[in-house]
Order: structure tokens, then sequence, then C-alpha cells
């Protein structure tokens, strides 16, 4: 009943693992799809391998959690073994998420994952936690985010390409246009909000190693739904809608909001790696509650 | 974050320090907690001891993280998170195998079978008997076997040495091992025939301590050691297909 149809593959459930959460080993991975995700999302990679930033480096608050991981990797070649590892021992889909420094770091790293063949890439433009060494992020900006569109679908081949953008910039549903019109093929909304921060009031600093990090988790679920329901009005491409998805609800929302598919991350640390099923449970439910038949049948229906 | 200043300092020789701070969250042997030094690093630790309503932190001068902890002074104030993990279970008539530093998690595991009158042999073994840390807590805890490299405290050797013996003559039920992955081989080779339940009190690099990075899961199985570890029992350790070999370091690559 929560048989989804993303792009050109189905999935079992609508549920994809996040990029960044448990997407590290192919071990790791193939034990969230036995919970139930529909798909997983691999570690955001790039060319050479990164130790990322200290700890603390994931530090969970009230109402969600902050993080500064700082993109560690263990770099392409790496990866794209753990990728093969995977696809040799499960058939659920997997999108290998990558990032470049440069954007024509984007297309090297793009052409080299197709060896593995994942079955969609997803392209980390919009990380809030490597400012001091990369600047502003790419998807902050309308020319570096269509070079990198055209970049990764020139050497992506028949590989489909997810663009994951994050909450800020010149606005979402402008952006998610400029990557529809060159050729991506589904958007990823959204990545984490900020940077924020948060200072220990004992020793009276910032608690995160890097000062700064990307917020997730139950605060930015509003965030994240207007997200979606912005890009669903401006864009035709399916929408992977992520971000503070935690309980069943909140993934009908995203689903109402306008999205194909949903990630799930921070909600790992919450409900343990259960939430999958928890989630898929839920989501039935209302279906059935409802009287729909499939997601399909609610899909945007908040924009009615 | 939560910070604690140090209530009191032991050293137990060079480079190994005990750390006491106030407890304030509940702990079970084989549990550990992150330990932060605000402005250096934060790493996970096993809390080695539960005395006086303070929990008690055992650290060897490693790396730049440790090392700095050494130059720490009672009333400094560091971070502990915790605690986290999954720890070990208690059991009648066990062997309690220690290496190194890495016998930290045996004596509070120590203290909750001596809590529940259970009878427990020690076997440990360092490169060095200054290494051997809370010796003689052990031998008041129960009977105690020493292993030294240069044979400077018990026998000169590796714990692995007369193993089969001690589990014998000591009509040991269930084994309890903590230290370098390289002695878990070993003695995992010697205690698999002899069909003995035991428990692993495991490391792995650690970054989020919560169970959602991916950083210190298992090949084989996917376990997080974080969560579902440090401690784990004889079915999850016959999964694991790197035990003894290269794991990840703070990148993910294998070293």
């Amino acid at each position: 009943m929560i048989k989804t149809r993303l792009l050109n593959f189905y999935l079992k459930s609508p549920l994809i693992l996040a990029s960044g959460i448990l997407g590290l080993t192919a071990s790791s991975m193939k034990r969230v799809i036995e919970f139930g995700a529909g798909a997983v999302t691999s570690k955001s990679f790039n060319k050479d391998w990164r130790t990322g930033h200290k700890n603390p480096s994931i530090v969970p608050f009230e109402h969600g959690m902050l993080n500064a991981v700082g993109l560690s990797n263990p770099g392409l070649d790496e990866m794209i073994k753990e990728i093969q590892l995977y696809k040799e021992e499960c058939d659920t889909p997997i999108i290998a998420s990558i990032f470049g420094r440069s954007i024509e770091e984007f297309g090297e790293v793009t052409r080299r994952t197709c060896e593995a063949e994942p079955d969609m890439i997803e392209v980390n433009i919009s990380c809030p936690n490597v400012h001091s060494e990369f600047g502003q992020p790419f998807g902050d900006s309308c020319p570096d985010t269509a070079k990198i569109v055209q970049i990764v679908k020139e050497h992506a081949g028949n590989i489909p390409v997810a663009i994951k953008l994050g909450p800020h910039g010149p606005g979402i549903g402008v952006i998610a246009k400029v990557c529809e019109e060159n050729g991506a093929d589904a958007i990823t909304a959204i990545n984490t909000v900020g940077p924020g921060m948060l200072i220990d009031i004992d020793v009276q600093r910032p608690v995160l190693s890097n000062l700064t990090g990307g917020i997730s988790g139950p605060a930015i679920l509003p965030v994240a739904v207007k997200s979606v329901y912005e890009v669903y009005k401006n864009v035709k491409i399916p929408i992977i809608g992520t971000g503070g998805v935690t309980k069943p609800s909140d993934a009908i929302q995203m689903i109402l909001a306008g999205s194909t598919a949903i990630g799930v991350g921070t909600a790992v640390y919450y409900e343990g790696i259960e939430v999958f099923r928890k989630l898929n449970e839920g989501i039935e439910k209302y279906l059935l509650e409802k009287g729909y038949k499939s997601i399909e049948q609610i899909r945007g229906a908040a924009h009615e | 974050m939560k910070t604690y200043p140090i209530r009191k300092i032991h050293e137990h020789g060079p480079g190994v320090k005990s750390f006491y701070f106030d407890k304030d969250f509940e702990i079970r042997a084989g549990e550990f907690v992150n330990v932060w030094s605000p402005g250096v690093d934060e790493k996970p630790y096993s809390v080695s001891a539960v005395i006086d309503d303070m929990i008690e932190v055992s650290v060897k001068a490693y790396g730049p993280f440790s090392k700095d902890l050494m130059i720490k002074k009672i009333g400094d104030r560091l971070g502990l998170r915790g605690s986290f993990g999954h720890g070990f279970t208690l059991h009648d008539n066990a062997l309690l195998i220690g290496g190194g530093i890495g016998i930290a998690p045996l004596r509070i595991l120590a203290q909750e079978l001596t809590a529940k009158g259970y009878r427990f042999v020690n076997l440990l073994g360092a490169a060095v008997a200054y290494e051997i840390i809370f010796a003689s807590d052990f031998e008041k805890a129960g009977k105690t076997y020493f292993t030294t490299d240069d044979g400077s405290k018990g026998k000169k050797g590796l714990v692995t040495d007369d193993l089969t013996e001690i589990i014998e003559n000591e009509k040991i039920e269930y084994i309890y091992a903590a230290g370098p992955e390289i002695m878990f081989v070993k003695v995992k080779e010697i205690i698999d025939p002899l069909n003995i339940p035991y428990e692993f009190c495991m490391e792995r690099y650690m970054k989020c301590g919560i169970g959602i990075c991916g950083q210190c899961c298992l090949d084989g199985s996917g376990i997080r050691l974080c969560v579902e570890g440090p401690v784990l029992k004889k079915e999850d350790i016959a999964q694991i297909t790197e035990l003894g070999m290269k794991h990840r370091d703070a990148s993910g690559r294998r070293v």
C-alpha cells in the first residue's frame, strides 16, 4: 500500500535513509533496510578522504540536534567499494550522496561514482557547516547551482540525479527551478538548517568544536514542510522531502506538501532504527483510516 | 552538554591517571561516557568504577586528547555525556580477562559482580607491572592471576598462555574480556571450542556516541558499537567480519 514510484524505480516504502546517518558502510545500510527503509543514501563523499571537524560534532538539544561533522568521509575509492558491496548483497535502491570542493570536482566525483552503479546520485550543494573551508554553499547561488547540475548531468549517464538543497539562499523554489531547468531529475529538500550555535554556560564557550553547525530534528520540521511546499509549486520533478520527520504525522505532512519520498535521519536518535517500521505502519494506518489506496492519492493535496 | 569539576585525581604510574566526578546519572558496567575537554576534543571512555557517589574514568596518555587530560587539575571542568551504550550482563563463576588500560571496564564489572554475591576470577595482563591499574583492588575482590611481558608482575608472558588451564581449574562458566583487539582474537580462538558463553568490551572510533553517524558500525552485521555495544555477546561477535583486522578512523577509512 505504501509502495511508491520514484522516477524509474519502485520503493517498497517511501522512507529513505537520509545522507549522513548510518551511511558509511554496506553492513550498516543493509541493516537499515531490514528495519523498513525503502532506500538508503550513503554518507556524502568527495574525491579525497576527510576527517571532518573534531568533536563535539553532534550535539542533541531539547528540540533537535546541532551537527558540524564537517563532511568527514573515506573518499571516493572507499565509498565506491562500499556501494558495490551493498549492491552485491541488497536489491533495495541506494543513492550515492556526493559533494565537491569545486565545480570541477562535482563532475569528477560523479563520473567515478557511476562505476558503482548507484540507483541515483544525490548532489549535496547545501552543507551549512563547512563555511570556514568552502565559503558560502554553492546551493545559495543560482549560477553555481546551474553549473553543478550541468556538470553532474553531463557525467551521470543514465543514472538519475537529485540535488539536495537548503532552505537558505535566494529561495528554495527559485533554486529548485534552476535545478529542473538544467536537467536535475529530482530535488532533495532540505539539508540541515542554519548554521546555529549552542553555548555551554559553565565553560562559557560554544559546544561544537566548529562553533556552528546545521540544525536537524523536530525543530526544523516546519521549515522542511514549507520548503517542500515551495518546491512542489515551482517544479514538476519529484521531491525527497527531508527534515525533522520523526512521527508518522510528520511524514504525512511531507507527502501532503508534495514529497514523493521522505528522508529520515535524525529520528534514528529519538526512536532508534525501528523508526522506519513505526513510520511505515503509521503512514499505512492513516491511508487506511482515510480510505486511500496509495500515497499518490494524497501527494501535494495541501495545495488543492 | 553538562560539565563537571574534577573532584579527585589518582596517578597510577607514568601517563596513567584516574579522574573522579560527581555521579549525576546512572551507569552500569561496560557503558561509557563522552568526555569533552573544551577547546580540545571529545572522546569516549569506559567508566571504570562508581565509588562514594563519584564516577571514575581511567585514562592512559596516548594521543593529543589524553595527553591534554594528563595536565588537568582538581576543579577543572570537563563535559560528560552519557551514559551511552550497552554494558555487561552479570553471571556467576566468571573469568575476567583484561589487557593493559583496557581492563578499566572490568573494574566496575567486578564491583557489580561482588554486589550480586557472584564468584569470579581475574586474569590480568599488561606490558609492565605499573600498567595493571587497580591490581590490589582486583586481588581483594577475587582470585587474581597476573601476566606481564617483562615478568615484572605475575607470570612472564600473555594472558592467553595459561587460559585453558585456568578455565578448567577454576570451573569457569562465563567469560568477560576487555583490552586490545588482538587479545580478543587469541582468547576467542581458545574459548570458542570450549562452548563457554562470553562477552567482550570492544572499541572503535566513535564520533557521535548516540547511534546516528555510523562511524562505529561493525562490518558483517552493521551493529552500532556505541548503541548495541560496546559490550557484545558471543553471538554478535561471531558475525563481525573485521575482528582483529584494520578498522575505521575519523574519516571512515580502514587503517
